[in-house]
């Protein structure tokens, strides 16, 4: 069932009763659970927020915190489950999904009140009630009446419900085919904030910052993208007006930035060998791409003394010119467009902030090398704060150049080793265990930028896999569709599923987001085997 | 003689305003004593000269003497009955020892007898409107919100709030409850305030 009115439907159902809000470990995710904690924080809703990582730690969470819970709020988890089977809730609770994942599970969207969709994408071509349910009750009745029109009525009967079947199932495939992501959770959040008028600057940038991951993880399309901030912009701009004239408080611009991350943090030669989005263009891997960066640096104009330094020490002028000077050397190197518009948070005595930093920061946090998962998405939270000083930001900073350092190393080595594969129609590579970089490709996230990125260094037109070690037995498995920076849609989850059921592996699909899956390592080449015959 | 101790007693109670010093049990016998050999030589005084008018100037000295110490003394009481009353306020029902070392047995009966009636009074608020009572003591300044968020630091089970909610303290969860209902915990190191 959909939300038709965020506002009267959603929002005031909750309004004075508590809340268990399940949020699941992404950006967008922890985006949105911001701005929701900023609402519930106003209206004294009380809640309580566990973090979930996947379907068993969904479970596992609903069943220590349902006693005397009747509203549950999914936030980027649930959606393409099965909630009332897997959940086993009592009559009365209600589940409240803002889903971003999708396609969205079909039991959900015709569920009758007990789950409630948040918002209705437009986009997804939901298949219509009739074709996927029927009441077989009629179809026990036997017709009464003379013999030979009886049989030929339930021959009838039969056929009619074969096509159907047949029909269901096609309408299913094509459903269900292609994992993909919709809107951003937390842009659906910045409208209830607006329509209950607190849509203010913590908010806003914590939009931003979801808006900037599925940019940055190439979760979307470029163009939906675009459309997806549309009301971001809007908002945006009304809130520079209003506060033209202090800027004794913190706000969200946006402006036309270097899309380069972490670089304000780092020195622009790092963070250029380090940017998933120039790096693979520079083919670092190969003997050439060193020579190639210092030619690019040249041409910029930067000495390699002042490229390599902190950039903010870096020479005043070089700073002004960095965007105009990397825009005009670019098109020599056939790099992609290096300038985007950004959403960049100015605070008063602090140097500004970019969004798309702080998604990487967020990534560094959760999938971080030592810490737990439980606590960086704590310090995550806390580095989304617009006001006060929390290390939380510093050390996500910190942790995503270490892991980009690792993404980096990782994939140009795999390169230049040659240890990219070709598998029939996809290629693949395995990060071997051991490997001082394998620890931080543990989490799909950062697996994700180390695929992405060997997949548009090869050119991005054929798909990829990626699989790295979790622990010692089992092994993550990730797929990235071709040309992934274009048409994002995943083909590979249900691929997977098909190749598990034929393999025999004991694959878990245990992620929520279904290009990801987890299976032992020993399994893992017969899985590869069975998903060759089955793609080719 | 003539109120000196008293004014002394005073002086002593003045100079901690905010503290309660312990009842000067020594002192004040002594003062009551001095009261009595005042009021003693009075009535010898007084009895003994019906006609001699000269010493009446004598008897209305000592009976002023006599008179202040009364007030003095009352002040006395007064002033820490003050202070009695703050206590109840700030340490609930139940004095820590060391305070109540400090109160006379008679201003302890007072204290008990205090509490119980404030206690009565705030059970019998909001009756009319189906609460049981509200506890007065409870924010003496108006809160800056009902609600804190908590971070969870330990597994610590399950935990009932007033209201009757159960909900389950389990490492790195977050949660945003009545402030009254996590003070403890707070203090105990199970939850820590996110500000």
């Amino acid at each position: 069932m959909f939300i038709e009115d965020l506002r009267n439907d959603f929002y005031n159902v909750l309004l004075g009763n508590r809340v268990l809000l399940l949020v699941h470990y992404d950006v967008d995710a922890i985006c949105t659970c911001k701005i929701l904690q900023g609402l519930f924080k106003c209206d004294n809703i009380s809640y309580t927020l566990v973090p979930v990582g996947g379907v068993s730690e969904l479970k596992t969470a609903y069943e220590e915190n349902n006693e005397e819970i009747k509203f549950v709020v999914l936030v980027n988890c649930g959606g393409t489950i099965d909630l009332v089977d897997i959940l086993q809730p009592e009559e009365d609770v209600v589940f409240f999904v803002l889903d971003s994942h999708k396609p969205t599970d079909i039991c959900n969207v015709y569920s009758d009140g007990q789950v409630r969709l948040v918002y209705k994408d437009t986009e997804e071509n939901i298949p219509n009630f009739d074709d996927i349910f029927r009441d077989d009750d009629e179809e026990e009745e036997e017709p009464e009446g003379s013999g030979l029109e009886a049989l030929e009525a339930t021959v009838e009967k039969r056929r009619a419900r074969r096509a159907w079947e047949e029909r269901r199932h096609t309408l299913m495939f094509n459903y269900t085919q292609f994992s993909y992501y919709g809107k951003p959770s937390a842009c659906v959040a910045l409208n209830l904030a607006w329509l209950i008028s607190r849509c203010g600057w913590p908010a806003l940038w914590a939009a931003s910052v979801a808006a900037a991951s599925h940019v940055a993880l190439h979760a979307r399309a470029p163009a939906q993208c675009l459309l997806d901030t549309d009301t971001l912009h809007r908002h945006i701009a009304g809130g520079q007006h209003a506060d033209a004239t202090k800027i004794t408080s913190c706000r969200v611009v946006l402006e036309k930035d270097v899309w380069l991350p972490l670089y304000r943090s780092w020195s622009v030669e790092a963070a250029l060998r380090h940017s998933p989005a120039i790096g693979p263009h520079l083919k670092l891997h190969t003997l050439a791409g060193a020579a190639r960066l210092r030619q690019l640096l040249a041409d910029m104009g930067f000495p390699l003394q002042q490229a390599r330094q902190a950039y903010r020490s870096m020479d005043v002028e070089l700073r002004r010119c960095l965007l105009s000077a990397l825009e005009a050397a670019a098109p020599k190197h056939k790099l992609p467009a290096p300038s985007r518009a950004a959403f960049i948070l100015q605070r008063p005595h602090a140097p500004p902030r970019p969004a798309h930093d702080i998604v990487y920061a967020i990534l560094g946090l959760i999938e971080h090398e030592n810490m737990s998962k439980g606590e960086g998405f704590q310090h995550a939270l806390a580095s989304l704060d617009t006001e006060g000083v929390s290390d939380s930001a510093r050390l996500g900073l910190e942790a995503a150049q270490r892991s980009l350092e690792a993404v980096t190393r990782l994939v140009n080595a795999t390169l230049s080793g040659r240890r990219l594969h070709l598998a029939g129609p996809f290629s693949y590579f395995i990060v071997q265990e051991g490997t001082p970089e394998a620890r931080f490709v543990r989490g799909p996230l950062w697996l994700g930028v180390a695929a992405r990125w060997a997949s548009s260094a090869c050119g991005g037109t054929r798909p990829l896999l990626a699989s790295a070690p979790v622990d010692d037995n089992n092994c993550l498995l990730l797929g990235v569709p071709p040309r992934f920076d274009q048409e994002p849609r995943n083909l590979f989850g249900a691929a997977f599923e098909q190749a598990a059921r034929k393999s025999g592996a004991s694959v878990s699909l245990e992620l929520l987001d279904a290009s990801v899956v987890t299976l032992p390592t020993a399994q893992r080449p017969q899985f590869l085997d069975a998903l060759t015959a089955l793609l080719a | 003689m003539f109120a000196e101790k008293v004014i002394e007693l005073l002086k002593e109670a003045e100079r901690n305003p905010d503290t309660i010093d312990p009842f000067n049990d020594e002192k004040i016998r002594q003062i009551l004593e001095e009261m009595h050999l005042l009021f003693k030589m009075n009535m010898n005084d007084a009895n003994a000269t019906n006609e001699n008018k000269s010493l009446w100037t004598t008897v209305q000295v000592r009976h002023s003497a006599l008179e202040r110490n009364k007030r003095c003394l009352l002040a006395y009481l007064y002033d820490r009955m003050k202070k009695i009353k703050t206590l109840r306020w700030e340490f609930g029902s139940v004095l820590p020892p060391d305070v109540r070392e400090l109160l006379s047995d008679e201003e302890y009966q007072w204290f008990s007898k205090y509490s119980t009636n404030l206690a009565s009074y705030m059970r019998s608020l909001g009756q009319d409107i189906g609460y049981s009572g509200i506890d007065l003591t409870e924010n003496l300044k108006p809160p800056k919100s009902l609600y804190i968020e908590v971070l969870c630091m330990a597994d610590h089970g399950k935990l009932e709030l007033e209201d009757g909610d159960v909900i389950t303290l389990k490492r790195n969860s977050r949660h945003f409850l009545p402030t009254a209902e996590c003070q403890t915990l707070i203090r105990q190191g199970v939850l820590k305030q996110i500000v």
